[in-house]
């Protein structure tokens, strides 16, 4: 490192802003990308980014993490964990690293829409590294799962699946890109690294490493975590933006960002996370229930630091606490019932012991969702796996792009919240979801769901397997059932014994 | 729904988008390749509504673009950078940088150069954080605006180098003012940048370089004219100038970062080569340079005749230049 304390010399590296006059201000940062929202380039000077690097300490660390990552993959290699490992916990990998990987990468660019187009020169700095933070999380992300190719082809799809129109796909890209790839650099700022990476990626990483470490994988343990540490240091990009915006008067609208972001990663999380947690890792080795990681990571701790910066909890707050007990189990069960049209074999998570779990981690499982799983129980073990495989395609929402879910058994509640629009009937699966719509209509108006392409003919052949192909999906692609049913035969053996 | 064993897709030895090409996929290639998922679709980038604005941006200004190949994804950094080793290389590179700011700190450099010396590099070194910064915010819009990620990551490390640049000279703008208190250094360095005339053709081609939003040409403008002169006036004749002033650190310095710029420069080079297997390409590139190559020759003489120690800085400056562009093919 440079002998001069860094603090002597930071404030020059930031102190980059001039007044243009071979072009204006507006043609230098135009409003739809930079989002400066009327507030003087002089204020948005005044932005301190908390955590505070230089280039030298930068590149000096992240090659040590690297160094560290790397090694434990090389280390392990030979051990073959991934041979051995429950098909529940690959499947976890499978779901994480397809979703994930691209889309990091994606993120990086929208870093680089802070880095060229925030008003903010601290801001533009900290975003060159956050690009190449998110550079490094497609490509380690990317690497890792490559290993694996040989094993089996849904291992393809950690690259692909952004690539398709899987549903689970698209349900990821319409959240990334409308929070991140299509905002202006200080909506990006609040929608991505304080709203989403602040809060959710905390949970998806640290709280899945702590699953990877229970688990006996050191090697996605070790990556996952270090992907964290970069994280916790780019998310801190928007805090100083809010405080800006709250200052000047535009509260409501970063109150209103805030909302819609953490709504709508919430209900991804609910398709992603929420059945990795709380079903496909074993049951040994799982560390907290979903609801628990929910309520430590983003119910507490996340809500603390919204009041913190001077903002509300999202007026949809008791909503959402509330779904953290049913959300995640409705579109696990979709994912399981649906299982040929992801790319990862979905864990059923719902043997004898699993059930007991459940229930204790979720007061009434048994009486609701349970009872779905008796059905589907019996008839596996009647030899009717006919009758657990779909037909037909679930309703989806059109903003979550997830299907409409709702707790089944006695007060079985689903509820379609619809929307008139210019002579188009919309479909939303809470109230919330219809909310983001109505924050911006034009934006999300002419989107079409996969069932909106499904009924106007642009599936063909108009059946499930015309949407399979239509989902990129082949043979040895679609999931099944990750322990083939041995969890449904437990039973049939529980009743023998007795 | 039938599983036939028979239909079952085998798994591959890499990714299914590379397992046609005959070599086996480098680490590069594994972790680089066809990650724009928003180039998909030339109608609708982004899964949001089509009225969503930002589609518009992005259909205007990187799909319509009049610079056109049939498959940018198939481009190849020759370095083959990754992330990995960015890191290890620049790391490498700042130990270099430290130990250089170190043993000429020891030596007492600041002390022994002349103060007329020290007011130059107040005008005509300190304000380069603004120059760099400028290059700073043109890479990451090439990243953000590259139609393949083998292209948007060139822009990604380039970035980076022109953050390390501006680091530097912050860094000595800070340790020079500890030796020449009052010269103005740390304060002055924005009105230089604004009014100085020296910077004055710099600043003119860097902001009009800044709202060139088609990525072709923006990449055209930032990699073959604007950085090329940065290169030849800025880094190699204040380099020089300053090694005629008993400033070695400075000449050191410098050239510590052109082995950045010559990266890029072989970069840009490979970038262009694979755009002219196109050969429609090849006069949209070199309109864009006889545009653009005057605002960089009028930018180089206005600062290197402030050089005055060395007379034919201009023309060496421009004739790096000549000979950056013409190693690219382009007149």
């Amino acid at each position: 490192m440079y002998q001069i304390p860094r603090a002597e010399w930071y404030d020059l590296t930031r102190a980059t802003n001039w007044t243009p006059s071979y072009v204006s201000e507006e043609e230098l940062f135009p409003e739809e990308m930079s989002g400066a929202r009327g507030i003087p380039m002089a204020v948005w000077e005044t932005y301190d980014e908390p955590y505070k690097v230089t280039y030298p300490e930068y590149v000096e660390i992240q090659r040590q993490k690297d160094a560290g990552a790397y090694s434990v993959k090389a280390a392990l290699e030979r051990d073959a964990y991934v041979d051995r490992a429950d098909p529940g916990w690959i499947s976890t990998m499978m779901a994480h690293y397809g979703a994930i990987a691209v889309n990091e990468y994606a993120a990086s660019v929208a870093e680089a829409r802070m880095a060229r187009f925030s008003k903010a020169p601290g801001n533009r700095n900290m975003a060159v590294f956050g690009t190449l933070d998110e550079n490094r999380h497609g490509q380690i992300q990317l690497f890792f799962p490559h290993a694996n190719v040989k094993r089996n082809r849904q291992w393809d799809w950690a690259h692909k699946a952004m690539h398709t129109n899987e549903w689970a796909a698209i349900a990821a890209r319409a959240f990334f890109d409308d929070i991140m790839l299509c905002r202006d650099a200080i909506a990006v700022s609040i929608m991505l690294t304080f709203s989403f990476e602040t809060g959710f990626t905390n949970m998806q990483f640290l709280g899945l490493a702590a699953d990877a470490s229970e688990a006996g994988d050191h090697t996605f343990a070790s990556l996952i975590s270090s992907v964290q540490t970069d994280e916790a240091r780019h998310a801190q990009q928007g805090g100083p933006s809010l405080k800006i915006l709250i200052a000047n008067g535009h509260k409501e609208e970063a109150q209103k960002m805030v909302d819609i972001s953490i709504w709508r990663a919430w209900k991804l999380f609910s398709v992603l996370t929420g059945p990795i947690m709380d079903y496909y890792t074993p049951l040994e080795h799982r560390s907290q229930s979903f609801k628990e990681f929910m309520v430590e990571w983003i119910i507490t701790q996340f809500e603390r630091q919204l009041v913190d910066l001077g903002l509300d909890a999202p007026w949809y707050w008791e909503d959402l606490t509330k779904d953290l007990d049913t959300t995640h189990h409705g579109m696990h069960l979709g994912v399981w019932y649906w299982r040929p049209t992801v790319w990862w074999n979905p864990a059923a998570g719902a043997s004898p012991e699993d059930r007991q779990w459940l229930e204790e981690k979720y007061p009434g499982w048994n009486k609701t969702w349970g009872r779905c799983w008796d059905v589907i129980t019996d008839n596996l073990n009647n030899d009717r796996e006919d009758l657990t495989l779909p037909e037909t395609l679930p309703y989806i929402c059109n903003m979550s792009q997830l299907p409409i879910v709702g707790t089944p058994g006695d007060g079985w509640d689903v509820k379609d919240y619809t929307l008139e629009h210019n002579g188009r009937l919309y479909h939303f699966g809470s109230k919330a979801d219809r909310w983001c719509f109505e924050q911006d209509p034009v934006r999300h108006q002419e989107h079409q769901s996969l069932i909106d392409r499904f009924l106007s003919g642009q599936i063909q052949p108009a059946d499930l397997p015309g949407a399979l192909a239509y989902m990129g999906l082949g043979p040895g692609e679609m999931g099944q059932d990750a322990h083939n049913y041995a969890w449904a035969a437990a039973f049939k053996k529980q009743a023998k014994v007795a | 729904m039938s599983d036939s064993q028979t239909d079952t897709l085998k798994p591959l030895k890499t990714w299914s988008h590379l397992s046609k090409q005959r070599k086996r996929p480098s680490e590069y290639e594994v972790v680089s390749t066809n990650l724009h998922f928003h180039t998909n679709n030339p109608d609708k980038p982004f899964e949001v509504g089509r009225d969503a604005k930002m589609n518009d941006w992005y259909i205007k200004y990187r799909n319509n673009s009049p610079l056109k190949h049939q498959g940018w994804d198939a481009f190849r950094d020759p370095e083959q950078l990754i992330y990995r080793t960015y890191n290890i290389l620049q790391e490498g590179q700042e130990a270099y940088v430290t130990g250089l700011l170190d043993q000429f700190s020891e030596r007492g450099n600041d002390q022994m150069i002349s103060k007329q010396w020290a007011q130059e590099l107040n005008r005509l070194y300190a304000p380069t954080r603004y120059l760099y910064h400028a290059l700073q915010m043109g890479a990451s819009y090439l990243h953000q605006m590259s139609p393949a990620s083998t292209i948007s990551n060139l822009a990604t490390y380039q970035a980076g180098d022109h953050l390390r640049w501006l680091t530097h000279t912050a860094y000595r703008t800070c340790e020079l003012a500890k030796t020449w208190d009052g010269i103005g250094l740390g304060e002055n360095e924005r009105n230089h940048w604004e009014n100085d005339a020296a910077w004055q053709g710099f600043r003119e081609l860097a902001e009009k370089a800044l709202i060139t939003w088609d990525w072709a040409e923006a990449t055209i403008v930032f990699d073959v004219i604007l950085k090329p002169a940065v290169s030849a006036a800025v880094q190699k004749q204040l380099g020089l100038a300053g090694a005629e002033n008993a400033d070695t650190l400075l000449s050191l310095l410098n050239d510590a970062q052109l082995r950045d710029a010559e990266r890029h420069q072989r970069q840009t080079k490979a970038l262009i080569d694979f755009a002219l297997t196109n050969t429609d390409n090849a006069p949209i590139i070199q309109a864009w340079v006889d545009k653009w190559q005057p605002l960089a020759d009028k930018a180089i003489n206005a600062y290197c005749a402030a050089l005055t120690d060395l007379p034919d800085a201009a023309e060496e400056a421009r004739a790096y230049a000549a000979a950056v562009r013409q190693s690219f093919g382009l007149k």
